[in-house]
């Protein structure tokens, strides 16, 4: 099939401002919207930037907006979107050039949170036991590839930056949960202050954006929840 | 699973979690007053046959203001003290309920901290100016 798509073009050393560029290209409706990028890239016009990696939704490099939502460009297939595409960098983060947005607020929140395990008790001789009833607690938000479709999308991290994001807040879960950890109270602490989770006003996005499909704000619902009661159950 | 909770201490509790806890109850207190509302103008005005326009004017401010030019001949029993505090606490629950979500919007949509601290302000000093008009209205009507 023949399809057109449309791609924003932004280079900071060249452009005053932002511009999109349109190519036609044929495709098949299995490819996906990266290898369309990769066709643009090798035979129209080299100068095209986006970021990739694995190109099979595992590493989170490619995050952008495809007519409108936000989408890993790996997992995204052409016939989901028909003959016309336009793709344009995530929002809410600087553009550094065409589909590549500065990503350091996005991982400075991200380590606000402090997104690793902490135990001080000596290391056992075999292993932290944990039960499986206890591990699945929080498996949803182990899921989490840091490919910022789900911050990018929520309205509250357009209006600033400084709101930890539903990213931060997913990876905060899988510690706050994890009955292994003991660094529950820090990050609550962090959870409760003003750009913390009373930012989230329940809309939804983050959990439609999500490529791995990991229930968002109920996650972030139940930090909420562990706020109010303390509970870590 | 073993049980796993955080104190109140060591997970604190501030401004933005009181805020949070208080949004919701507001907005239930007032579903409260508004059937305590609709209840009471049913049975005071069963006997008058009081409109849906009245009665729905009364039930989200019970006032006896607002049932004066209505068929109601006797207004003490839309007087009393009872309704009077409970309009009191309607308004103070709606300023307060209403306002916080205004601050929500300031605090989405503002950074600098100055400024935010002014319109926390100005927030505050709207909520007990409208709250004191309010109670002022229901208690010398």
């Amino acid at each position: 099939m023949q399809v057109t798509i449309k791609v924003f073009r932004y280079n900071p050393e060249k452009d005053k401002k932002p511009h999109y560029e349109t190519y036609q290209l044929e495709a098949d409706p299995t490819d996906r919207v990266l290898d369309l990028l990769e066709k643009v890239k090798g035979y129209k016009d080299g100068t095209l930037s986006f970021r990739r990696s694995c190109a099979h939704g595992v590493c989170g490099s490619d995050a952008m907006r495809i007519n409108g939502s936000n989408k890993l460009a790996c997992k995204a297939l052409v016939h989901d979107f028909g003959a016309k595409i336009t793709v344009e960098p995530i929002l809410g983060l600087r553009v550094i050039k065409d589909l590549i947005v500065d990503m350091e607020p996005f991982f400075d929140n991200f380590r606000k949170v402090l997104p690793y395990f902490i135990n001080d008790d000596p290391a056992p001789e075999k292993e932290r036991y944990q039960s499986q009833e206890d591990r699945e607690r929080f498996d949803d938000t182990t899921k989490c590839i840091l490919c910022a479709a789900c911050t990018t999308s929520c309205p509250s991290f357009w209006a600033s930056d400084e709101y930890l994001g539903p990213s931060a807040i997913v990876n905060a879960h899988r510690f706050i949960f994890d009955s292994r950890d003991q660094g529950a109270a820090q990050r609550l602490k962090i959870m409760n202050e003003i750009m913390g989770v009373s930012r989230c006003h329940t809309v939804f996005n983050c959990t439609l954006a999500c490529p791995r499909e990991i229930q968002i704000t109920k996650a972030i619902g139940e930090v909420k929840k562990a706020l109010m009661t303390g509970s870590l159950e | 699973m073993k049980s796993r909770t955080v104190s109140m201490a060591k997970r604190g509790f501030n401004f933005e979690t009181t805020m949070w806890i208080f949004t919701r109850l507001s907005a239930l207190a007032m579903y409260l007053f508004a059937l305590i509302g609709v209840i009471g103008a049913l049975i005071m005005g069963a006997r008058t046959q009081m409109n849906m326009a009245d009665l729905i004017r009364w039930t989200f401010m019970p006032n006896p203001n607002h049932v004066l030019n209505t068929n109601v001949a006797d207004l003490v029993p839309w007087s009393t003290a009872f309704w009077k505090l409970t309009g009191s606490a309607f308004v103070f629950f709606a300023a307060s309920h209403g306002l916080h979500g205004v601050l929500s919007v300031i605090e989405d949509y503002l950074t600098h901290p100055g400024l935010r601290k002014f319109l926390r302000l100005v927030v505050f000093v709207i909520l007990v100016v409208m709250t004191a008009i309010g109670i002022y209205v229901l208690w010398t009507s």
